[in-house]
């Protein structure tokens, strides 16, 4: 029995260790807060620009109230911006087919150099910022709804493509045997044996990641792709105010509606 | 058979022709023009090859520009502090099982998370320009906003899953609130808290890249002046360095909640 007891003197030595890092980590993090306080707060603000309470709150009141004569004039950008997400998420989902398929590790034609090629296009997709993305795209096709797709699309791919292959990953191979045993090829084992299995997983995740995309689309007009961001960048611009405010309600409104359908569509599939 | 066949397929065809019929339809009403879309992809890769290709290096080592990587990082560090803390309080009231009043707690604590979740960082950061002026004061106040939504509907939705017998047995026992919350929730959630906390943590850094783009400061900063300026060769330079940082992040956060979980198991 005495082998089951464990003193105080043993256990405190056990963890003395443990502790003493336990505090060296915590007092590491804690400082970093007060280095980030001092730096930003004390040394890179402009007190004297903010002024007093009285001020921001001034400052505060002239966002209050709504611009009754904008609205009409937002439901146009507000149906673009919902197209910009579907159909950014659509050519979201046909360019990530290929780099899901490549980056599968069952399913990649050639071993590890096609599967490192996927991975890196899903993580280059995912690191670079939607901003970034229609910035480029702003480049590359001009003005307009076009870049904002693109950039929601290229912005989608990194996600879609890695939930995309993960499951096809984990898809269970007896029927992908069985249809390799009757002949099938490796088309048909795809179509016949993979997507079938697949297809529930890949539905939400394409509902989820439209989700993500509203929002993110009500943005891209902020450096010229259109949409309820235009509209925002303009009210913003001419210091209309209450004009911001009504837009920002026009993209809450939006982005609810959006959740809204994708928690009733998810839930009808799985 | 075949006829079944046959009527499926005609079918199909319909379907197929309306889906195409309705995306013609969303390409004309945004005014997309059709010969732009379909060479896009060869007019970004030659934009990329033409312009940006020559990166620019050294210019992302010179030391204005690391300083403002450390700006950068010391502005999620700290909006992600402070919109913990609001956060966690909020969903504290937002989750439905434990929220102490259902009818007005759970009502302000689901629509601050819902706002601050539907408004864009770019958005948050925009307004708190305009009502602090230009610095990292907007800008972590802004990543403030969007930790609240972030962290509020992922914690909320850990809160919402705890097993409530333990806090039934707990609260029968005569606890008071805090009590349940302390020896019947926490427990439960306390390494869900601390994985979120971090995949947080990576995710407002990732934002904190690009916030000072609308002017609050950081790598963003530089990034709008480059854009401005035209210097395509610095811009890749930049948006090279933003992909290796938030791979590193995405690493040490994978590294470090794949530790904690082990810890706990």
């Amino acid at each position: 029995m005495s082998g089951y007891q464990l003193s105080i003197e043993d256990y405190s030595k056990q963890n003395s260790g443990k502790i003493y890092k336990k505090i060296i980590f915590y007092t590491a993090l804690i400082s970093i807060i007060f280095l980030s306080v001092y730096f930003i707060i004390i040394l890179d603000t402009d007190w004297h620009r903010i002024g007093s309470g009285k001020a921001i709150i001034e400052q505060l009141s002239y966002f209050i109230g709504l611009d009754a004569s904008i609205m009409p004039l937002l439901i146009k950008p507000a149906f673009e911006t919902f197209l910009m997400a579907c159909l950014g998420t659509m050519l979201g989902l046909l360019l990530s087919l290929p780099v899901a398929w490549l980056g599968a590790k069952n399913v990649t034609p050639f071993g590890m150099f096609s599967f490192g090629i996927a991975r890196f296009l899903m993580t280059i997709s995912r690191s670079v910022h939607e901003i970034i993305w229609a910035l480029i795209f702003v480049g590359a096709v001009g003005l307009g709804a076009l870049p904002g797709i693109l950039a929601l699309a290229f912005r989608s791919v990194g996600f879609i493509s890695k939930i995309i292959s993960e499951s096809i990953e984990g898809a269970d191979k007896k029927p992908i045997e069985a249809i390799k045993a009757a002949g099938g090829s490796g088309f048909d084992v795809m179509y016949y044996g993979i997507i079938p299995q697949i297809l529930p997983t890949v539905i939400g995740t394409i509902i989820f990641e439209w989700d993500i995309n509203i929002r993110r689309s009500a943005v891209m007009g902020l450096v010229g792709a259109g949409g309820l961001g235009l509209a925002f960048f303009r009210q913003m611009h001419m210091s209309n105010y209450p004009g911001v405010t009504t837009v920002i309600l026009f993209i809450v409104g939006l982005v609810v509606l959006g959740e809204i359908l994708s928690h009733f569509l998810r839930k009808r599939i799985i | 058979m075949n006829e079944i066949y046959k009527r499926n397929n005609a079918k199909n065809f319909i379907y197929i022709s309306l889906f195409f019929f309705v995306i013609y339809l969303c390409f004309v009403y945004l005014g997309i023009d059709f010969e732009r879309f379909f060479s896009a992809l060869g007019r970004f890769g030659n934009l990329i090859a033409t312009r940006y290709y020559p990166v620019d290096m050294p210019y992302a080592l010179e030391p204005g520009y690391l300083s403002s990587i450390l700006d950068s990082i010391q502005m999620g560090y700290l909006g992600l502090i402070i919109g913990v803390i609001i956060a966690s309080v909020l969903a504290y009231f937002a989750a439905s099982n434990i929220t102490p009043s259902k009818k007005v707690g759970y009502v302000i604590g689901k629509f601050f998370i819902i706002f601050s979740r539907s408004v864009h960082e770019t958005i948050w950061t925009i307004l708190f320009v305009t009502i602090v002026g230009f610095g990292m004061l907007a800008g972590t106040m802004a990543l403030t906003m969007y930790c609240i939504g972030f962290f509020g509907k992922l914690f909320s939705e850990e809160l919402e899953n705890v097993d409530m017998k333990l806090v039934e047995t707990i609260r029968s026992n005569g606890a008071n609130e805090m009590q349940v919350f302390a020896f019947g929730v926490w427990p439960q959630v306390k390494t869900a808290f601390t994985g979120i906390l971090i995949y947080t943590w990576d995710v407002c850094f990732r934002a904190s890249t690009i916030i000072g783009f609308f002017g609050a400061g950081g790598m963003g900063w530089y990034l709008k002046r480059n854009v401005l300026q035209l210097e395509y060769a610095r811009t890749s330079a930049i948006i090279v360095s933003i992909i290796v940082l938030v791979i590193f992040s995405e690493a040490l956060s994978a590294y470090m909640r794949d530790k904690i979980y082990k810890e706990t198991q």
